[in-house]
């Protein structure tokens, strides 16, 4: 379906998020949309599916212009999305989700949704299992359980905003696959991403916002370069490796030993000196959720220690573990890291220390005002999180960062944040580095894994490598060993 | 002044704007209003209906006379209110006389009648202003009044003995207090009577039983359901059930049954109408008649002859059933046979005769001698009946 | 922020005038006067000193439960348990006073410690349903519905047996207290001055709590994301188990006012059903417990004001229950309306 947008303009009471935008999206095509953060992607891509009705404006689809008054509306016509946080329903199981949102019968018929799931699956190339419970998929499966519904649904635009964080390598080939195979069928895609190598290799067609506005389009073959310059108007370049002065040993685990659902990780020693950064790589599902949980205090060891600063926290509770300096940022921030309703200045308030019984809103507002200039959030202090562009949310979950720590435990600190943010938020937390804080963090990012960590550890379905120097590593031997290839018997 | 606090400052304003339209209040009309507080709902075919059919009566007997009512005045219906402050509501739309019709207004009736000496008040059923009674409290605005039921209940007792089959008599009780328990014995005597004198049978062989629903009516999850009760009565051989409660159900339920093709029958109470609900089952209702009790206590009140007393007023022994004197009555249901009712016309007839029913020896229900052989029941015996009577079955609650 | 708040407000107004449309729509289909019916309504609620008074004694206990409610609400929880609460704040009470009043100790004293019972009572059964939540895993809207059922039919229980007055078996109560155990009264009038201060203490506390205290804003993280505020260090089952035990305090306050202030001895439906009215109010305000008051005086004000329906116009008074419901229908209705504009518009 051919899809196009006339000067789109949208207001949201102060902020003018998308300020004239015309764009032309042939079927067929693969379109990139790239853009620093709060520039206004999701913003523009709500709107095409329904979410928002521009304050000005018009879409017209197939050449006709069309209003598109909701979400359901949007996929009545043709057009559904995938969000950058998800939206399904956790606790139900995967077919239920899928027949979510199906005009038709009051009582669906299960069996027959239940095969055309599979044709559809079969011939994308995935796997999920119908009766499995949504809670027990990762992010990568529930992009594709939510791809394969709207499919179903019988959308002819595809919209993905920001599908490729948090995924891993080899799912990520699998959704790319389905995506160019969907094109070729003369589906159009859109595909809202940060990051440079995946429009790189996708993309038909790139589009850059910034502030609102639609800065400029680029054909094959793309100038990087060029193109981060229309982003954030200036050259960025990655900084050089650098590693702290590390300090005495201050976090130690011996023997640790972890068990869920699904896993079972037999024994994990490691001694990591202050200011060190050690990067936890491997496959969704593999073992390193559960493991940063457990250094948390968030998930109880079955056998081993764990230690901060000589101090055994071997099975005691989540706040002692606070108390020890010890902070946890995890990846689903609108699931679990922020509370959506509540302002920023609450947020801060919230986990700031507590200064008596009752809260002195001026000073409240003062430290939220700091934060928000020191980590470039782009709000007020009165904006409630919810209103905040995705990578201005991951920067307010960062920014609820206490002063001192002794451990930071992060999974995909910078999902979700621009080239530019990424680095800041980079240099930030090297700062705690050279404070003597330890830093922990997963990420399915190799370079940023490389570029990043001092050690890394590696993980393949349970299995623990032993750590690694991210110095004298390569991103092809790293993918392979995430792969599963390397691994001695 | 934040915004929030100008808003609720405009809206109490609106309110008081309001206030001023709603102000005028209406004068009743004619020389006398007087309020009435049902505990049920002023067409419940029982009780409260009685009492709303007499305020009618005195309307039309005493001319420019007005009646203004509140019913359904209970806890339950009513949330948050006092039936002294509904009656103040009465008081404030002109009533200056207020008749409180429930046993259950009796402690909020002596507040009012405390608190509002200028008021005339009638409290039906109550005992308060009963000098030789127990509870003498001195008011001089309240009269006390009471139907002689005992003889109404006599009759049902009567009629249901000459009817059952299985010489099993089933009581729908409400409450227990004096006033049931005596009501629920007179039924009881009045069975017995008949059902020894009339048909010769062993008083043995005669089964009578209450079942107390905790209230004068159903309160749906905090009394035991009387549609339930009686069915259970139904169900288990009992194919008579007397009702002493306030509403129709056992009535609805009798008729249910037969039409299923059960031999059972009811009878009703309070409300002389209360036959038409199920006139195949109906074997008559023992009914008050408070119209000319009212109309005599309304009317003085009115030219100021008013004293304070206790009236239990007896049926008209000339004519129970006519309307215009007799306090009680019992109207014959259609399902009472034509042998039945003549013998039934008989024991009134004895009754009127002077034939006392409340006469030794009677023991009550834990076996003590109450009234010794040939020893009449005084008022107060009768009247604060302290348990239910040898021969009966079901709960008494003695008060000492 | 501005035009939000007017927006919010229009949006509240035009929620009332069509509850009121509607309610005059079925008064007009069942013959009844609306015009009429809803002066009869203002005028007995507001018409004299004394009707006024009795609107505040319906007033205070509304707004005591609500104030609770809110703190409840706050914390993300549904405690449908409310009317429990206030059951066995009442049910504390009436024991306390049966036990105490043949003592020697002064009225007061009396009184007091009746009423601090009660607090506890209250407290006691909220805390029994945030117990069942937190470590029994039951749902407190299910928890709630059962904990009500065991107060009435203890209630009950109480009623027709061990407290049943002397020689009676009635549902209508127990013995009344001798008025020296009643909370003292404005002379002529049902209000008890006492119920006024503690109404208003509890509306205030409730507002500085929620809005300028750490312990607020932790109940508002749980409630909004519990998850979040859990890894943000707060203690979540402790402070949801301390949110029940406030709302349980001020429920179980509201029950005893009910017994030392209003009907002076225990009865079946002590609570007269206040625990649900305060859920309208408290969801029609939408956590602001300023709004609370007015919103609070408006459903007592109808509750006594409908009493003139049958005296004036032989109308049954639970019309003034249809427009209660149509009110919250319409608020909650106008509010999902108000939601999706903003969403598009905003
Ligand atoms: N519901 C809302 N209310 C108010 N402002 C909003 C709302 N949604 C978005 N904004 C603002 O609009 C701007 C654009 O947001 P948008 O989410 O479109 O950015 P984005 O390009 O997707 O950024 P990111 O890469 O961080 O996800 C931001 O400044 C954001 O704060
Ligand atoms: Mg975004």
């Amino acid at each position: 379906m051919n899809v196009e947008l006339r000067d789109i303009h949208k207001i949201f009471a102060a902020v003018h998020a998308n300020n004239g935008i015309n764009l032309k999206i042939p079927a067929g095509v693969i379109q990139g949309i790239l853009g620093e953060n709060g520039a206004g992607k999701s913003t523009l891509m709500k709107i095409l599916s329904g979410f928002y009705q521009p304050s000005q404006g018009q879409i017209l689809l197939d050449d006709k212009p069309v209003i598109i008054r909701s979400p359901a509306d949007a996929t009545r016509q043709g057009v559904g999305m995938l969000h950058q946080d998800p939206l399904d329903f956790p606790s139900m199981r995967v077919i239920d989700n899928f027949l979510i949102g199906h005009p038709g019968e009051l009582i669906p018929d299960r069996g027959q949704a239940a095969a055309q799931l599979e044709a559809i699956q079969q011939k994308l190339g995935f796997s999920l299992r119908p009766e499995a419970h949504v809670d027990t998929l990762t992010v990568g499966e529930r992009q594709q359980l939510e791809i394969l519904r709207l499919l179903w649904l019988g959308v002819r635009v595809l919209i993905l905003d920001e599908p490729t964080t948090g995924i891993s390598a080899l799912q990520k080939e699998k959704l790319f696959a389905a995506l160019r195979l969907l094109a070729q069928e003369g589906k159009t895609i859109i595909f809202v991403s940060h990051k440079l190598e995946d429009v790189e290799v996708l993309c038909h067609k790139v589009a850059v916002l910034r502030q609102g506005r639609l800065i400029g389009e680029m054909l094959p073959p793309f100038n990087i370069t060029r193109l981060v310059e229309m982003m954030f108007e200036k050259v960025i370049t990655l900084g050089n490796r650098r590693s702290c002065c590390r300090g005495e040993i201050s976090f130690r685990l011996n023997a640790l030993e972890l068990e869920d659902a699904r896993l079972h990780i037999p024994g994990v020693s490691l001694e990591v000196q202050g200011g060190e950064v050690i990067g936890l790589a491997g496959m969704e599902g593999s073992g390193q959720a559960l493991f940063l949980r457990a250094c948390a205090g968030l998930v109880r060891a079955v056998g081993g220690h764990i230690s901060i600063n000589e101090h055994d926290l071997t099975g005691k509770p989540y706040h002692t573990y606070l108390e020890h300096g010890i902070a946890y940022l995890p990846a689903a921030r609108l699931e679990e890291g922020l509370a959506p309703g509540m302002t920023l200045t609450e947020h801060f308030l919230l986990a700031g220390e507590a200064r008596g019984f009752n809260i002195d809103w001026e000073q409240g507002r003062k430290v939220a005002q700091e934060r928000i200039a020191d980590f470039n959030i782009r709000g007020t202090p009165a904006s409630p999180i919810e209103a905040l562009s995705g990578g201005n949310q991951q920067r307010a979950l960062l920014a609820l960062l206490k002063h001192p720590l002794n451990l930071i435990l992060l999974e995909h600190p910078t999902r979700g944040l621009d080239i530019e943010s990424s680095i800041y938020i980079w240099d930030k937390l090297k700062e705690r580095c050279a404070e003597g804080a330890v830093i922990l963090f997963i990420s399915s990012d190799l370079e940023e894994l490389l570029q990043y960590s001092d050690r890394l550890l590696v993980f393949f379905s349970g299995e623990v490598s032993s750590p690694l120097d991210a110095e004298r590593t390569t991103v092809e031997h790293l993918g392979q060993f995430i792969g599963g290839k390397g691994w001695a018997a | 002044m934040s915004r929030k606090t100008l808003w609720i400052l405009v809206s109490l304003l609106l309110v008081v704007a309001m206030l001023g339209a709603a102000c005028q209040q209406k004068k009743a009309a004619g020389p006398i209003t007087f309020g009435m507080l049902l505990v049920g709902p002023y067409n419940d075919h029982g009780w409260s209906q009685a009492h709303y059919d007499a305020g009618k009566y005195v309307e039309t007997k005493l001319a420019g006379s007005k009646m203004i009512y509140v019913d359904k005045v209970n806890p339950a219906d009513r949330p948050g209110t006092t039936p002294a402050q509904l009656a103040e509501e009465l008081v404030a739309k002109g009533a200056t006389l207020v008749v409180f019709n429930s046993d259950d207004m009796k402690d909020s009736a002596t507040e009012f009648s405390k608190a509002h000496p200028d008021i005339k008040v009638i409290m039906a059923s109550g005992d308060q202003v009963w000098k030789e009674g127990k509870a003498y409290v001195e008011l001089p605005n309240m009269i006390n009044i009471m139907g002689r039921m005992e003889y109404g209940k006599m009759v049902a007792g009567c009629a249901a003995a000459l009817t059952s089959q299985t010489g099993k008599i089933g009581y729908l009780g409400p409450l227990i207090n004096d006033e049931t328990r005596r009501l629920t014995a007179s039924a009881y005597l009045g069975a017995k009577y008949c059902w020894t004198k009339y048909l010769g049978k062993d008083a043995a062989a005669l089964s009578f039983k209450v079942t107390w629903i905790g209230f004068w009516f159903n309160i749906p999850g905090v009394t035991s359901d009387p549609t339930q009760v009686a069915d259970d009565f139904f169900n288990s051989g009992y194919d008579v059930v007397i009702s002493g409660i306030d509403t129709t159900e056992a009535v609805a339920e009798a008729k249910k049954l037969s039409a299923a093709g059960q031999k059972v029958w009811a009878i009703p109470y309070d409300y002389v109408g209360s036959c038409e609900e199920g006139k195949e089952i109906c074997l008559g209702v023992p009914y008050f008649n408070w119209g000319p009790a009212y109309v005599k206590t309304i009317t003085s009140a009115a030219d100021g002859s008013w004293k304070s007393n206790w009236q239990w007023n007896a049926p008209d022994w000339k004519d129970i059933n006519n309307l215009d004197t007799s306090a009680v009555g019992f109207k014959k249901g259609n399902a009472l046979s034509a042998d039945a009712a003549s013998k039934v016309d008989e024991f009134i007839k004895e009754l009127a005769g002077g034939l006392n029913l409340w006469k030794g020896p009677i023991n009550l229900q834990d076996g003590s001698a109450y009234l010794k052989d040939g020893e009449v029941g005084t008022d107060q015996q009768v009247w604060y009946l302290p348990q239910l009577l040898q021969g009966m079955e079901g709960q008494s609650v003695p008060s000492k | 922020m501005k035009n939000l708040r007017w927006n919010n407000f229009l949006f509240q107004l035009v929620a009332f005038l069509l509850a009121l449309a509607f309610t005059s729509l079925i008064m007009v289909f069942a013959g009844a006067p609306p015009i009429s019916a809803y002066v009869e309504i203002l005028g007995g609620a507001f018409g004299s000193v004394n009707s006024l008074a009795n609107v505040v004694v319906v007033w205070m206990p509304l707004l005591l439960v609500t104030s609770g409610l809110l703190i409840t609400f706050t914390a993300g929880l549904w405690n449908i348990g409310i009317e429990g609460q206030i059951t066995l704040g009442a049910i504390f009470t009436t024991a306390a006073l049966r036990l105490l009043q043949e003592s020697s100790l002064p009225p007061w004293l009396i009184i007091l410690l009746a009423m601090l019972a009660g607090v506890a009572g209250g407290a006691l059964w909220a805390v029994m349903a945030g117990l069942l939540k937190t470590f029994g895993g039951v749902n407190e809207i299910f928890g709630g519905l059962g904990l009500n059922f065991v107060a009435t039919a203890l209630t009950l229980w109480l009623i027709f047996g061990p407290w049943k007055r002397p020689g009676t078996g009635s549902m209508s109560g127990t013995e009344p207290f001798p008025d020296t155990l009643w909370l003292p009264q404005l002379p002529g009038l049902r209000l008890s001055p006492w119920s006024v201060i503690f109404g208003a203490a509890a509306i205030y506390l409730v507002y500085r709590l929620l809005s300028g205290t750490y312990f607020g804003l932790r109940l508002k993280a749980i409630g909004k994301n519990v998850r979040a505020a859990f890894l943000l260090g707060v203690p979540a089952w402790q402070h949801s188990l301390l949110a029940f035990a406030l709302c349980g305090f001020f429920a179980g306050l509201a029950g005893a006012l009910q017994v030392t202030a209003v009907y002076h001895r225990l009865i079946p439906s002590i609570s007269s059903g206040y625990g649900f009215l305060g859920l309208l109010v408290a969801m029609l305000v939408n956590y602001q417990a300023l709004w609370a008051a007015p919103v609070a005086l408006f459903f007592a004000a109808l509750n006594i004001g409908s009493i003139q329906l049958p005296i004036m116009l032989n109308l049954d008074s639970s019309l003034s229950g249809v427009l209660q419901g149509m009110l919250v229908l319409f608020v909650l209705l106008t509010e999902g309306a108000r939601k999706r504009w903003l969403q598009k518009n905003g």
